[in-house]
Order: structure tokens, then sequence, then C-alpha cells
């Protein structure tokens, strides 16, 4: 009983010492540090790769690793217009709102979807890309011919782990919702040996894996036929500290300089560059 | 062999595929396997230390006669402290340890220098302090009680005898313990991607993500360890082999 008791304390301490965490804003003054962190492992919107190009980013803590895709260059365009030096790591996805709130990074821009309950957390930039949910199966399955979730009616479906993908499942009728996995390449493998018949993903998600895998293809539906999506989760934005208040404001004044066309071509490239 | 390192082999090419990710990706998978490596000798070493340090404490006997009360205090304090730390980092998993540690310690902005590396090396070095502790104690305790008796006959004080004829002995009886820990280390240290440490299982994770090829990519992290842990063992078990034989010519 005085173990637990003592346990608790501990675990209370830590409660206490994170309470009087920083306040100060970030300082947007020119050459400052802009820390941004991604997972460099979910194309195309960031992977790691040891080339070194126009587009890329050294990954910080890891010589030779480079971080590559729409992402970056979304974080380069915000660095280049804020005068800040640009820094990327790559963290967890299952860490990353954790690593923004302890102040190991300062910007999560990582395809995340701005969603109700991580904007309880913490502040959403807006949009900086727009997607459609499409899904992915073997190209020899009768569901390459599917127009609408009805068709997919029975199959078994699997998503990643804490994503939008992993709820829509369940609009889908009479479906088997396989135990959620933590990465697009655990997913793309249930798929390929068939413990799987379908998974969700964003369309340029699923161009990237289906461009580097011949066996698969997606299937993509329209209006009604479709899944039923809230705005918010169709959209990516740049995560923020609450308290950064002025540093949301100057990113939105970046992002609103993108247009739709060039967000677009920004996007083809980077999966061009993939593969 | 040239075309081989230029682009994606197709799907199924599972050999070609393997090599063709090495190639591409061997600076971060070699950097990777270095932090893997760093990890276990750290956490190996700095936990054989500390774990001198924490079975002291638990093998602390109060003496009533001779024992002031301050010091009674102080020794059933650090007692206690001795078990409970082997208790808690024993009973859970490295994995929530480094949950905790790192995202806690990164909240309360403790320290400037704070980043997963550091952590990684702190959490290893901490949770491998427990275990290295009751191999310690194992070999305390398998001595026979008539070493420390001899040991008080000729005249040594208590700690005199501990630390010229018990400590030694415990050590060299725990050091094929020791060398097992190593080994776990160097597998379970992949548990401390969770907190981004870019150890071999996590570089390998990110070797795969541009071309979703992940059984081919940890597939090479099965072939990494294992050499690791084949290497070590081998290592650990010369090294003890030469121990023993020293260790009788002394006798």
């Amino acid at each position: 009983m005085r173990k637990v008791f003592l346990l608790f304390t501990v675990l209370l301490s830590f409660g206490l010492l994170s309470a009087c965490g920083s306040s100060e804003q970030f300082d947007l003054t020119e050459g400052n540090t802009l820390t941004v962190g991604l997972e460099a492992a979910y194309a195309p919107y960031n992977w790691m790769t040891q080339t070194q190009n126009a587009f890329t980013v050294p990954l910080n803590g890891q010589p030779g690793a480079y971080v590559d895709g729409y992402d970056v260059v979304v974080a380069r365009r915000i660095a280049e217009e804020l005068n800040l030096e640009l820094v990327i790591k790559a963290i967890e996805w299952d860490g990353l709102i954790q690593a923004l709130q302890a102040n190991q990074i300062d910007l999560i821009i990582a395809g995340m979807s701005p969603t109700s309950e991580r904007a309880k957390t913490v502040n959403f930039s807006n949009e900086y890309y727009r997607s459609e949910q499409v899904i992915v199966v073997q190209k020899t399955s009768s569901l390459v011919n599917a127009t609408s979730l009805n068709d997919l009616s029975g199959k078994r479906a699997v998503a990643q782990l804490g994503t939008l993908q992993n709820d829509l499942i369940d609009q889908i009728p009479n479906v088997t919702k396989l135990t959620a996995l933590e990465s697009y390449g655990a997913i793309t493998q249930a798929l390929r040996s068939g413990q799987a018949d379908l998974f969700i993903a964003e369309l340029p998600v699923a161009q990237s894996i289906t461009a580097a895998n011949s066996d698969l293809t997606y299937v993509a539906f329209t209006g009604e036929n479709g899944f039923e999506v809230a705005e918010e989760d169709v959209t990516t934005a740049v995560a923020l500290r609450k308290r950064d208040t002025d540093l949301l404001e100057a990113i939105n004044t970046v992002l609103a300089g993108i247009s739709v066309e060039t967000r677009n071509g920004w996007m083809t490239a980077a999966l061009e560059r993939q593969n | 062999m040239n075309d081989l390192l230029m682009s994606l082999p197709d799907q199924g090419e599972f050999f070609k595929t393997l090599i063709y990710l090495f190639v591409t990706y061997y600076k971060v998978i070699l950097f990777g396997l270095g932090i893997t490596v760093l990890l276990s000798v750290v956490g190996t070493v700095g936990g054989f230390f500390l774990a001198i340090g924490l079975t002291g404490f638990r093998t602390l006997e109060v003496d009533k006669k001779r024992d002031t009360l301050v010091i009674k205090i102080l020794k059933v304090i650090g007692q206690k402290f001795a078990v409970l730390y082997v208790t808690v980092f024993r009973g859970t998993p490295m994995i929530v340890q480094a949950m905790i540690i790192f995202y806690g310690v990164a909240q309360a902005n403790l320290f400037s220098w704070w980043s997963p590396l550091p952590a990684g090396l702190i959490i290893v070095t901490l949770n491998t302090t427990a275990y290295i502790s009751e191999v310690l104690r194992g070999g305390l305790e398998s001595l026979d009680v008539g070493q420390m008796e001899a040991a008080r006959s000729v005249g040594m004080t208590k700690s005199q005898a501990m630390r010229h004829v018990m400590w030694p002995q415990a050590i060299k009886n725990a050091l094929p313990g020791i060398g097992n820990e190593f080994v776990v280390n160097l597998k379970d240290t992949a548990v401390l991607s969770v907190i981004s440490v870019v150890d071999l299982f996590y570089a390998v994770r990110q070797s795969a993500s541009e071309s979703y090829r992940f059984l081919e990519a940890f597939m090479i992290a099965a072939i990494m360890y294992l050499i690791l842990t084949y290497l070590s063992s081998k290592l650990i078990n010369y090294l003890s082999r030469r121990m023993s034989q020293t260790g009788e010519a002394n006798l």
C-alpha cells in the first residue's frame, strides 16, 4: 500500500512539474530556429531519403538522413517567408502532439488532419492540403469495380491506428474491422498478404502506395457513394501550441499566399520524386 | 549489380529488394546500428556501476547494538528505496518507462539538452540497473557464509570483508548474468524508438518509408540484430571463460 502511495507521489510530482512549463510565445525574430516535427515515414507527405537535393532537409540528429515530401516543401516555404532557420526532427506519429506540448518541436507539419479531438490540445492553421478518401485493393480483387460503399459489404478492412481512416471503416456495411496497425507499411503488407481485403487512405497516399506496389490499385467514389466526411477531416493543417498565436497568424498569412494550383503541383511533384 | 543500385526492384524480388534497400540507405541503417550498440554499452556499463550502489543499499544490515538512531533510519530508507526501485523498474515495461520519463521531463522543461537520445541512454541505464542489481544480489547471496566468517576471523571489519572478499567474488559470479543483460539490451532498446530514438529499428522503419517495402526492411533489421547478438554472445563466453581461468590460477 505504501509503495502504491509512493508511486502516486512520483507521478503527481511529474504532473505538478509539467504545470510550471514555459508560457512564453514563440519568438518570431528573424534568424531564430523553427523546429518542425514529422514522421519521416508517411509518403508522399514526408519520407526519409539518403539523397540530398533541392527539396530535402537534413534530419536533426541523424547524419546522412534527409527528409523529402510535400510537408517539407511547405515547411521550407514557411521558414523562408518568415526568415527563420528550419530544423526538422523525425518523431513517431503517436508522439508528435506530446513532443509539441513538451517544446521538443514548434510545429507539426506531418499530413495531420485538424480534427476537433486534436484541436482540444493544439491549435491548427488553415488547411495546406485537401484530399480525397479512397480505398486501396489488390488488382485481382473484385472490389476493383466497386462504385459505392455497399459494394464493400462484408469485407475485411484495416487502417492506421488513431487515424480518420480507422473511423471511416465503420461506414462500410457489415464490415469486418481488423485491428488497426501502426504504419502504412504494415497496412500495405496486410493487404498484399491477403489478411485484409481493402484499406482506406487519402488519395495522395494511395497514389504513392499503388505506384510502389504494382499489384495494388485504388478506387475512388463519387459524391454520396463515398465516405461521409467532415470538412476538418479531409484537410491537413499545421499544428501549433495553443499559446503561439503570433506564429499561427504568421503561418496563415504564408499559407494564404499559396494557391490551390501551386499545392496540387507540389503534391504531384512530390509523388514523382518518390517514385 | 549496378542495375540493382539504380532503382527499386519489382514486387516479389525479395532478395534484390533487400540488397537495394541496404545499399540505398546504408548510412542511415549503420548509424542506427551504432546508436543501438551505444545504448546497450552505456546502459549495461552505467547500469552495472549504479547497480553496485543499489545492491549496496539493498544488502545494508542494521546493527542493533552499534548503529546510532540516525544511521539506523538512513539504512532502512536506503534499503526500502532499493527494493522500491527494483520493484518499479522491473515491474513496468521499458516502453512505458520511456514514455513517462521522456515526456515527463520534457514537459517540465527541466534540462535544455533533453532530447530523445540522451533520454534513451538514461532510460536504458536506469532500467538495466534494476536487473543487474538483482543479478548482483544473487551473486552475493550465493556465497558461502563461511567466506564472511573467515574474513572476519582474520580481523577484517564487515565493510573490509565486503569490499575485499565478498564483492569481488559476487561480481565474478554475476558476470555471465551481466553479459546476458547486454545481449538483452541490444534487442530491447528497439522499444526506445517510441520516443523517437533513431536506433536500428527506427532507421530501418524509415528506410522503408519511401518504397513501403517493410517486410524486406525488417528482414535487414533481423539480420543485423542477429549478427550483433551472436557476436556479443561469443565475446561474452570467451571473456567469462578467461575470467574463470585466471580466477583459478589466483587460488
